[in-house]
């Protein structure tokens, strides 16, 4: 007995030994290794007519379940397929993934972020989809543009990912809520489409109401699945030409927005608001709730949003119990005009997912052949049924059946591989129609600026950029360094010829070394 | 009258250094509470005076939907049962685990006790690194169930050489009365040993416990599925997911809940395990924080 005893206590110190190994946190990066076990790449295509597999399938971080969401069995019913739905976690996703496949992770289909992919490819650890599509997905092949493709595709020529590109490239996505009975009140019955406009509104609004309000709070912090968030609106931006953070000038040299000619006019915009009072004094600290805080609180008469921003803030301000006000009684303003009449507004032609296959994965074939059925049945996956989830308006775009069309394809976006783009730039809209809060903005804002002046829509030239090393490495910082530095300005610590210093600094950052990999980039990209 | 403290009168200057110390300590109360007040409140409050910013320290318009919401519609109970079956089966096999460990370590008569020793320093020390770590857990087939959260981490060695140089403290002579009465060595650990050695195990037992509760990144890395989810995963997850929140909030036509308010309605649920626990594990936790310091 005394003997069996101390054998089992030997074993159990020997087994305990080695598994407190792994009880150090430590959180050390991952390298993949392209190795892992490509054993079934360049094996013979299986009939796909037999018993269709189970698939393992890894997606990007959500708040509910996607194993037992109602359209997890919709998608089933229509492809044949069912799948085992798992999710990257909310942080750590990079690591948590690199780590899975490094150590030979057994996923059918992967649905990850472009730099992800790029990180992927890199290693080799993507199997080639070219010949894939030609035989099981010709729908994906068809309906995906081609600019989509060029991005997905590696040196060799091949494609190695399915891209989902946001379907609405020509989208307000920032835009500014107003109080309509508020503006009237101070004698102004249209929404500001200039800057100069805008201007006299917040001065009128001065002018009226004093300090009783906030006469414009922002920046809305939150990005948006489409947008970045930036400390001054886009929709102000857009009226000096500047529309994204790298831009390419007309001689087709790439620069940072401070090295555009307007810069220095928007600055002294913003700091000629603050000077007056027209802006909110914290705009430098607020935060995306504390900005929905004082719009719908009725603090604040202008206020930055987006549409989900619109989603948290409509339903208080109409609210019985909040300000009891009416759809009418909110404006949205925008993207701005400049008293030179300029106007850009960014296309948001990016790329939001994309869906690859491991090398070592089994069901190749299956999983392109199950993202085509997926594709083929578009409407009805994403929208439903004419009638039931929703009815065609007159002017052929979709209007969806609430509360049903909610209910029953609320969460299908999660669900999305690939996409007939143009057809579903069509019909995306109508998912926006799921919320009044959502489509009013949307409808005021966006389908007004698509009807009424689509040319203010400017492309960004880098939508289809790969994950450059210099780019990722010093970008946010660099925009960091920016943002802060126009914080400053705004609220007057710095003057605007401090911007050659900081020009320098921030050439220093990185700022040169990102300017010199774009520039080549995009003169390769685009054949300059 | 003086006033007096176990029966000695107080001087005027140790009245006021009585009096600031009350007042300090007082603030440093309220500056703890107050977030919690706030917290507890927003997630009571209507979905309007959260947005609003209405909600300072106490409930404004009291509802229960966000509870609700959290309790019905979210995976919050399947995270938190996931948390208690870890917690509670990982701290037993811990205990287990580190007491048969520590008992023939804590004997100078067991034969190579020195290279046990040296290999729970050497590994203590030294950690293989996260994808080696993570691909014994892959390689034993079982990623994402209980086994991954328990198995990696049932013996930490600071707690083992705790229990083991306690365990060393012990008279040896009782250990011997009751050899000499037949008892076998099981019945010495069991019934001798472990009796006496009550509160080292019940502080190694709380670390244990506060370690398997408070695993986020394992967990993260070690889980796939939604269901095998556990409560901080759950909580880090909702609080980054705020987006997608909005959405299903107004899908699912919840027009008196808010993200803000669900957020702390998270946050008040899985808080209340733990106060519940807490005076009942107090002194523990006080010993568990002296238990490395070095005694005069």
């Amino acid at each position: 007995m005394k003997r069996l005893f101390a054998m089992f206590l030997v074993v159990l110190m020997v087994i305990s030994s080695f598994a407190g190994c792994g009880n150090s946190g430590g959180s050390s990066s991952p390298t993949p290794s392209a190795s892992g076990n490509p054993s079934s790449s360049g094996g013979e295509a299986k009939p796909l007519d037999g018993e269709k597999p189970t698939l393992k399938y890894l997606g990007y971080n959500v708040s509910f379940d996607p194993n037992t969401d109602p359209m997890a069995k919709v998608y089933e019913e229509v492809t044949g397929y069912k799948v085992e739905y798992n999710v990257l976690p909310a942080e750590n996703a990079d690591e948590k993934l690199l780590m899975e496949v490094s150590s030979g992770a057994d996923y059918d289909v992967l649905q990850i972020s472009v730099p992800q992919f790029q990180t992927l490819l890199g290693q080799g650890a993507l199997k080639p989809l070219t010949e894939l599509l030609d035989t099981y997905g010709k729908d994906i092949l068809n309906g995906v543009n081609e600019n989509s493709w060029k991005a997905m595709s590696g040196s060799d020529g091949k494609i190695y990912g399915i891209p989902y590109k946001y379907p609405y490239p020509t989208e307000i996505t920032n835009f500014m809520v107003v109080r309509m009975d508020l503006l009237k009140g101070a004698g102004i019955n249209e929404v500001p489409k200039t800057l100069d406009e805008f201007y006299n509104a917040l001065v009128a609004l001065k002018n009226t109401y004093g300090d009783k309000y906030i006469i414009f709070t922002g920046p809305f912090r939150a990005a948006s699945e489409a947008s970045v968030s930036w400390d001054i609106p886009q929709n102000i931006t857009s009226a000096f030409g500047i529309y994204n953070d790298w831009m390419v000038d007309e001689n087709g040299k790439v620069i940072y927005m401070t090295e555009h000619k307007n810069f220095p006019k928007l600055m002294e915009f913003m700091q000629k608001l603050m000077a007056e009072g027209l802006i909110d004094r914290d705009w430098a600290v607020n935060n995306t709730t504390t900005v929905n805080e004082k719009l719908s609180s009725g603090k604040a008469i202008i206020a930055t949003s987006n549409r989900t921003g619109t989603l948290v803030t409509t339903p208080v301000m109409t609210a019985a119990d909040g300000l009891k006000l009416t759809y009418d009684d909110l404006g949205y303003i925008g993207s701005l005009y400049g008293s030179d009449g300029t106007n850009t507004y960014m296309r948001t032609e990016a790329i939001n997912q994309v869906t690859c296959i491991l090398k070592s994965a089994k069901n190749a074939e299956h999983v392109v052949n199950w993202i085509n059925i997926k594709q083929q049945n578009q409407l009805y996956l994403n929208f439903g049924v004419e009638g039931t989830h929703f009815t065609f308006d007159t002017d052929g775009s979709i209007k969806p059946i609430n509360p049903i069309f909610a209910e029953e394809r609320g969460n299908s976006y999660w669900y999305l591989n690939s996409t007939d783009e143009d057809l579903f730039a069509q019909q995306w809209p109508s998912r926006v129609r799921k919320s009044d809060a959502m489509w009013a903005p949307f409808e005021a804002v966006t389908i007004k600026a698509n009807k009424e002046t689509p040319e203010i829509f400017v492309d960004n030239p880098f939508a289809f950029m790969p994950s450059l090393q210099n780019y990722s490495k010093y970008n946010q910082a660099l925009f960091k360094s920016t943002s802060d530095y126009i914080l400053q300005l705004i609220a007057g610590t710095k003057k605007i010829d401090s911007l050659s210093t900081f020009q320098k600094d921030w050439e220093n950052m990185g700022g040169n070394a990102v300017r010199d990999e774009l520039q080549q980039w995009y003169n390769e990209f685009y054949g300059k | 009258m003086k006033k007096k403290v176990n029966g000695i009168a107080l001087s005027t200057s140790e009245k006021v250094i009585e009096i600031i110390s009350y007042i300090v300590m007082g603030l440093f109360a309220l500056c703890a509470i107050l977030p919690i007040m706030h917290v507890v409140s927003k997630s009571f409050s209507s979905a309007n005076a959260v947005t609003a910013g209405a909600v300072i320290f106490w409930p404004v318009n009291i509802q229960f939907e966000t509870m609700s919401y959290v309790l019905r519609e979210t995976t919050f109970l399947p995270a938190l049962k996931n948390t208690v079956i870890v917690t509670g089966l990982g701290t037993l096999i811990s205990m287990v685990v580190t007491i048969t460990t520590a008992y023939p370590l804590s004997k100078p008569g067991f034969k190579g006790r020195k290279v046990f020793i040296m290999l729970y320093i050497i590994s203590m020390v030294f950690f293989g690194g996260m994808i080696p770590a993570y691909m014994v857990v892959r390689t034993l087939g079982i990623i994402d169930t209980y086994a991954a959260l328990i198995l990696p981490f049932f013996i930490v060695h600071f707690n083992m050489f705790v229990v083991k140089n306690y365990f060393e403290g012990l008279p040896e002579s009782v250990e011997e009365s009751a050899r000499i009465d037949g008892a076998s060595d099981l019945r010495i650990l069991v019934s001798i040993v472990c009796p006496m050695s009550k509160p080292v195990l019940a502080t190694v037992a709380m670390l244990y416990a506060v370690n398997y509760w408070n695993n986020y990144f394992h967990a993260m890395m070690y889980t796939n599925s939604t269901k095998m989810q556990t409560l901080q995963v759950f909580i880090y997850n909702t609080v980054n997911n705020t987006q997608t929140l909005v959405e299903r909030l107004v899908i699912g036509n919840y027009s008196n809940v808010s993200i803000d308010g669900v957020i702390a309605a998270v946050v008040v649920l899985s808080l209340i395990p733990i106060v519940a626990l807490y005076p009942f594990v107090q002194r523990y936790m006080i010993a568990g924080i002296t238990i490395g310091s070095v005694k005069g």
